[in-house]
């Protein structure tokens, strides 16, 4: 009988133990070449949260990225709501879009390599999110569209459910990226394990209807000793090509056109959401001075062949990777998700076009201006 | 007997007074539509050649409205807003309603009610006489459409698809009012909002995960229908017993043996 107890408990102790483990084996952070991995399982939870659905320090709106000015690696908490947003994507073209943050594409995270996320998401779609009130303080995204509003947001509802794949992250999708419900907020970290650009976007099922009615955007990982221009760079932007596949519906709002996004024949192709927005608001620069763009193809379907008329690449780092350096190029070739860093002298003052150079998509909208002034 | 339309309605409403009285589980003034047995195909995995059966059953003929849903808050005070525990809906419960009996204006009267938890579903239903469909029956329900072709229940989906892309759930229809019903007159089961079943998560949605570009796998046919149809699976499996939205409602459904008054 002692001996049983003996056994019972020993195995007790062991099955406490293998449990623990267990649990350990979800949470415990390890590294491998320097790069770390393990993180927390996300939490799923309901908040009564109403505060403003964009909050994080290098949190921007295209076409800005707001420059690192911290030292070593940082632990960012970035809150990024995914929300219905009734936006103009086009002249007199306006549709209720699936929105992270109230815009398409959704703002730009700059982080560096190396540096930990944590990330929150509330699926705010079953609630009227205005961002353009004055009140939103702590939020320097929700200021900058405020004061520059080219989408003309309202708000709207369109309960639906959402999720949020970050390819900045290195993370079991089925846990980090599981869809949550409207009203439900997810909770989760990742690390930006890699230098580069990339695209964020909702994974939920038809994840092409998604992406497509607008939940996408991208991450800036800075690498963590550069770029070895940085120093010679006086302009740095970031452009995000995707396109729409819209259709007249009832009254005078677009929607969702299934055949069109079926056979990848958009109704618009667009540079930073809108069709002509780089050219109402072109990028600046003056001769002579050297151009950095971070340009992400963020899709959800086709691909891009980006093209500056006027310019060569001096510098491309495919993806981002300070590594992967090609130069004098005159046209990168992206698939969907794909993004380069190109760098180009610009040589005269004037106009410089920027290009989606397969013509079609050009011509649906993949355009976009840089004006140059004097040289100083 | 064979009534022209208009004529029924008006026997049904006197009927429905009289049996209102004698049966007291009967208490909405929805009807109850029969629907025979048989089988369809889903999105779900399914073994080759043996789509889902399906026993017959009755099904409301529109969602339940805010009257019905005023009068069952009436008699169940535990169900209302202020008193709901929160086990059983999240903050968002009725939150468009005025306060606990009171939806807002009489012009809401005939919408349906949203924003009503999985829970407070089926209380309603069991309250009713009934229970909530389930999820084969109400997707078995919902393929009972009679299209002339292949090319109309395509385009009938296309625009479905769009639907989900453009609806505004701030300003609904009333019950009946889509013009879409199946070819048993059971109607708006498209169209006006997405509705509540028993089972509407089911145990294989674990394993077909629904992440990132799983729809195909989800399409017996490749159809567009089949399609707007995965969209349906897909949002459902994303609730949880005390979601709500607000395009999220329900209607029931009843044994064929039970009392519901059928038309």
């Amino acid at each position: 009988m002692k001996l049983f107890k003996i056994s019972f408990i020993t195995v007790f102790i062991l099955f406490i133990t293998a449990g623990l483990m267990n649990l350990q084996a979800q949470s415990q952070e390890y590294t491998i070449d320097g790069l770390t991995f393990g993180m927390p399982e996300a939490e799923v939870y309901t908040e009564d949260y109403d505060g403003p659905p964009v909050v994080g320090e290098y949190v921007t709106m295209l076409p800005h990225l707001k420059p690192l000015d911290y030292e070593g690696n940082k632990h960012h908490e970035i809150r990024l709501d995914t929300f219905t947003q009734e936006i103009e994507v086009a002249d007199g073209v306006r549709f209720r879009a699936w929105t992270f943050g109230g815009m398409v594409p959704g703002p730009v995270i700059h982080v560096k390599e190396g540096d930990k996320i944590t990330f929150t998401m509330k699926n705010r779609s079953d609630e009227m999110v205005t961002i353009t009130k004055p009140g939103l303080e702590g939020s320097d995204y929700l200021k900058q569209i405020s004061e520059n509003d080219y989408m003309g947001a309202e708000p709207s509802i369109m309960p639906m459910p959402h999720s949020m794949d970050f390819h900045s992250g290195t993370v079991a999708k089925d846990d980090k990226w599981r869809t949550i419900a409207p009203g439900e907020t997810i909770s989760f970290d990742w690390y930006a394990n890699y230098a580069g650009t990339y695209i964020y976007h909702c994974g939920t099922p038809s994840v092409l209807m998604h992406t497509a009615m607008g939940q996408h955007g991208v991450v800036v990982v800075s690498p963590k000793d550069g770029y070895e221009t940085d120093d010679r760079v006086d302009e740095e932007y970031v452009v995000v090509q995707s396109e729409y596949y819209l259709k007249k519906g009832a009254g005078d709002l677009y929607q969702y056109d299934f055949e069109g996004a079926q056979t990848k024949q958009p109704s618009h192709v667009v540079f930073n959401g809108h069709q002509t927005i780089l050219h109402d608001q072109p990028l600046t620069a003056n001769e002579g001075e050297r151009v950095r763009i971070h340009f992400s193809n963020n899709g959800p379907s086709l691909t891009s062949s980006f093209h500056v008329i006027g310019a060569i690449f001096d510098r491309v780092w495919l993806e981002g990777h300070p590594y992967n350096e090609m130069r004098g190029m005159q046209t990168v070739l992206l698939g969907a998700s794909g993004s380069a860093t190109v760098e180009f002298i610009v040589p005269e003052e004037g106009k410089y076009t920027l290009i989606d150079h397969e013509f079609a998509d050009a011509e649906k909208g993949a355009t976009g201006t840089l004006k140059a002034g004097p040289r100083q | 007997m064979k009534l022209p339309f208009n004529t029924y309605h008006k026997v049904a409403a006197v009927l429905g007074f009289l049996l209102a009285i004698q049966l007291p589980v009967v208490q909405a003034q929805n009807q109850a539509i029969a629907i025979p047995e048989g089988s369809f195909h889903s999105v779900l995995p399914e073994v080759v050649g043996e789509p889902h059966q399906v026993e017959p059953f009755k099904i409301d003929e529109t969602a339940v409205t805010n009257e019905d849903y005023l009068e069952f808050l009436k008699e169940n005070p535990e169900w209302q807003r202020s008193s709901i525990s929160p086990l059983f809906a999240g903050s968002d419960y009725l939150r468009h309603w005025e306060y606990d009996l009171n939806p807002g204006s009489d012009e809401i009267m005939d919408r349906p009610v949203t924003r009503v938890s999985w829970y407070a579903a089926n209380s309603y239903c069991e309250w009713n006489g009934g229970r909530l469909p389930t999820l084969n029956e109400w997707e078995y329900a919902a393929q009972a459409m009679d299209f002339d072709s292949n090319l109309e229940a395509n385009r009938f989906s296309s625009e479905l698809i769009g639907w989900y892309s453009a609806v505004d759930t701030k300003i609904k229809s009333d019950v009946g009012s889509t013009g879409i019903e199946n070819r048993y007159g059971v109607k708006d089961l498209f169209g006006l909002i997405m509705e509540w079943v028993e089972d509407f998560n089911p145990p294989i949605a674990d394993d077909i995960s629904l992440d990132c570009g799983t729809v195909g796998r989800m399409q017996g046919d490749a159809s567009v229908y089949s399609y707007a149809m995965s969209i349906r699976y897909i949002t459902r499996m994303s609730f949880k017993p005390t979601s709500s939205t607000g395009m999220l409602g329900f209607r029931c459904a009843y044994d064929m043996n039970s009392n519901k008054m059928e038309i």
